[in-house]
């Protein structure tokens, strides 16, 4: 028995100082279903900068990055056993989907084990704070993007607004939090009306805010497609001429491609491509890897989130261990990620990040502004 | 009265849309009693023709053509594949096999071509609209609303005057004397598939240029709008797949529009409500097929 022990602890001290050249990362993202749209292509820019890091020799020139990577199929119980899988194989960090409802499906889990996870690119504010200490988020929160827009609305001289969303998830319901900062700022609210995801005529919808008198001046919507097309086409063809505005989940070619009833549509999204940014710079080695330009911002997201690990361990002395990195993360300030700086310190979990004001503009992005909301203004995150 | 009349004009069109929809399963299912599942999917496949044409610039109207070819063949050959080696097993094995079709082609969409949606251009004419006196009507809701005539009237000749319609018609009402009398069951469900492929690429059409975009999990929704509607209008019935598409567009729309906002949150069940309740006073549907022999206890 001793000897069998001895031999272990010579083992495992052997082992150790390999074990710790290597961070696991487990990655138990939505491969297939529903949020793969979302999830794939941040895998891309996690799979970018991870080989950018491994290619210079690791994180700080030692510490090579392994991904552990299971499909969750879109599914929270998945998700949940997907992750006591990756816990079990001894992972550091693990990364979860990109909606909030899959990943609180595996907070038990994490929390258990003590190990951090980060959301690929869920936004509501409401995810880490159910989360706990161990659950991080990767994108500008939703109420963070409403203030902006909401903001920029006001200051544009619009005073009246009418939103549409949808109870089905969090994300969606993000103009309830328009509307909470359109009227704090002395914006009036003429109405609102709510769809299903997936909903494919809006019509009904359209008709009804067409006959309003007066005219919104704003609607807003954080709907993504398929729906949004058919919302905008369905409005504008009903003869609604209002300002209308969204969020990142349009940031997709298909917006680009509707032609005239998309001009002069404003939306919220994680990062702006600038002349001589960083985005610009992981755009252009997006294409050199994968032959194509990127089609939307949550591949530059993805490079993001390896990017704050790796400024994690670097923080914690070059160390793999999950409590230590999880602090370590927690403590973070301004990392530089390729679509914006990124701060974890003195937030519960979502970062503080930057929110760009994009407009389409004769079938192009046009950057309005990126500009830091008031922080009295922003809305406590509402569990809907 | 005119906000009245516009919202029935939006409730024909989408009622248009599902009842080409649910009779492309009431085709499949009143030949070989199979619910094809997959039937959206064949939607996706004229979808990502019509992206595919797009990206090469073929002229819209052309696009259309090759994209209800690609749904016609590729509903032949699901057939030959697929449904042919099941034909004659339980309903619940050929339900299961439509399933098993529907995933696979996802999991191949999203593997093949890209998990996120493709963008589809559009001609600008789509989006426009059209006033007549107080009405504002969208050109995809006329394009709709005509369509629908039109296939309506197609498919009412051609099940009345052509051989094969004759023929899908009787093999509907008895498969075993329909074959007695000579009727090969080969070209009967290949036509039936080949018709309701048709039925599909039509309505991707329209459904697609409404939202411009194609994605891998595109079908699922139209497929369940159609299962709902062509079991309102009576399983197997052509009339009542029709009859049952369009209730439920006007259901969907004047719900949505006439509904208090509190309550427009809980839209879909009250729709689906209302669907039960019809089915209590008519079991088996608005006009149910003429060879329904089953007995409701």
């Amino acid at each position: 028995m001793n000897k069998l022990l001895i031999s272990t602890l010579l083992a495992s001290a052997m082992a150790f100082p390999a074990a710790a050249e290597t961070l696991r990362v487990g990655v138990a993202t939505a491969q297939t279903g529903a949020l793969a749209p979302f999830d794939t292509p941040v895998i891309d820019g996690i799979h970018i900068a991870v080989d950018e890091i491994n290619e210079a020799g690791g994180i700080d020139g030692k510490i090579k990055i392994e991904l552990l990577e299971k499909d969750v199929r879109s599914d929270a119980a998945q998700t949940s056993i997907a992750t006591q899988e990756l816990v079990d194989e001894g992972v550091s960090v693990i990364v979860l989907p990109c909606d909030a409802d899959p990943s609180l499906a595996a907070i038990g889990v994490i929390t258990e084990a003590q190990i951090p996870a980060i959301s690929t690119c869920a936004s509501s504010p409401t995810l880490p704070q159910i989360g706990g200490d161990y659950m991080f988020a990767n994108f500008p929160g939703d109420n963070v993007q409403a203030t902006v827009s909401a903001k920029w609305a006001y200051d544009e001289g619009h005073r009246s607004a009418y939103i549409i969303y949808s109870p089905d998830t969090q994300y969606t319901t993000m103009p309830l939090y328009f509307a909470e900062v359109f009227e704090k700022l002395g914006g009036k609210m003429l109405g609102e009306d709510t769809h299903t995801i997936g909903q494919q005529d809006f019509s009904a919808i359209a008709t009804r805010i067409a006959a309003l008198d007066p005219q919104p001046d704003v609607i807003m919507t954080s709907t993504y497609e398929p729906d949004f097309p058919s919302m905008l086409k369905a409005l504008r063809a009903a003869g609604v001429e209002s300002q209308i505005i969204g969020s990142d989940g349009i940031d997709s070619p298909t917006t680009f491609s509707l032609g005239a009833v998309a001009e002069g549509l404003v939306f919220t999204t994680a990062g702006h491509p600038t002349e001589g940014s960083p985005l610009e710079a992981f755009n252009k080695k997006f294409e050199e890897v994968n032959g194509k330009a990127p089609e939307t911002v949550f591949n530059a997201v993805g490079y993001d989130l390896i990017k704050v690990i790796e400024a994690a361990v670097i923080a914690a002395d070059g160390s793999t261990d999950a409590q230590t990195l999880r602090d370590a993360i927690a403590n973070l300030e301004n990392v530089q990620g390729a679509t914006s700086t990124i701060t974890y310190k003195g937030t519960d979990g979502m970062p503080l990040r930057e929110v760009s004001l994009i407009r389409v503009k004769d079938g192009g992005r046009e950057l309005i502004g990126q500009p830091t909301p008031d922080a009295s203004l922003i809305p406590e995150p509402r569990v809907q | 009265m005119d906000l009245f009349l516009q919202q029935t004009v939006n409730a024909f069109a989408l009622g248009g849309t599902y009842a080409l929809l649910a009779l492309g399963l009431a085709m499949v299912f009143s030949t070989m009693g199979l619910i094809n599942f997959a039937h959206g999917e064949l939607m996706t496949i004229a979808g990502y023709i019509l992206m595919a044409c797009g990206l090469a610039g073929v002229p819209f109207a052309f696009s259309i053509l090759l994209a209800i070819a690609a749904a016609v063949l590729a509903a032949i050959v699901m057939e030959r594949i697929a449904f042919r080696p099941v034909r004659n097993a339980s309903g619940a094995t050929m339900l299961v096999t439509s399933f098993a079709v529907s995933m696979i082609l996802q999991v191949l969409f999203q593997n093949f071509i890209s998990a996120r949606s493709q963008a589809v251009l559009v001609p600008e004419i789509l989006s426009e609209s059209v006033r007549f006196g107080g009405l504002v009507i969208g050109v995809n809701k006329i394009a709709a609303i005509v369509t629908t005539i039109v296939m309506l009237i197609f498919l009412d000749r051609f099940m009345k005057h052509h051989r094969i319609g004759i023929a899908m018609r009787a093999a509907a009402e008895d498969f075993s004397v329909a074959r007695l009398m000579g009727i090969r069951a080969n070209t009967v469900i290949a036509g039936a598939f080949a018709l309701s492929g048709f039925l599909a690429g039509v309505a991707a059409v329209l459904w697609v240029s409404q939202r411009a975009s194609v994605d891998p999990l595109m079908g699922f929704t139209p497929v369940l709008k159609a299962f709902i509607a062509a079991i309102l209008g009576g399983l197997g019935s052509l009339r009542g797949a029709v009859a049952g598409g369009f209730l439920l567009g006007f259901i969907e729309i004047y719900l949505a529009a006439y509904l208090p906002s509190g309550m427009q949150e809980f839209r879909d069940p009250i729709a689906l409500c209302l669907v039960v309740l019809v089915l209590i006073f008519r079991p088996n549907g608005l006009i149910p097929s003429p060879a329904l022999k089953a007995e409701k206890v």
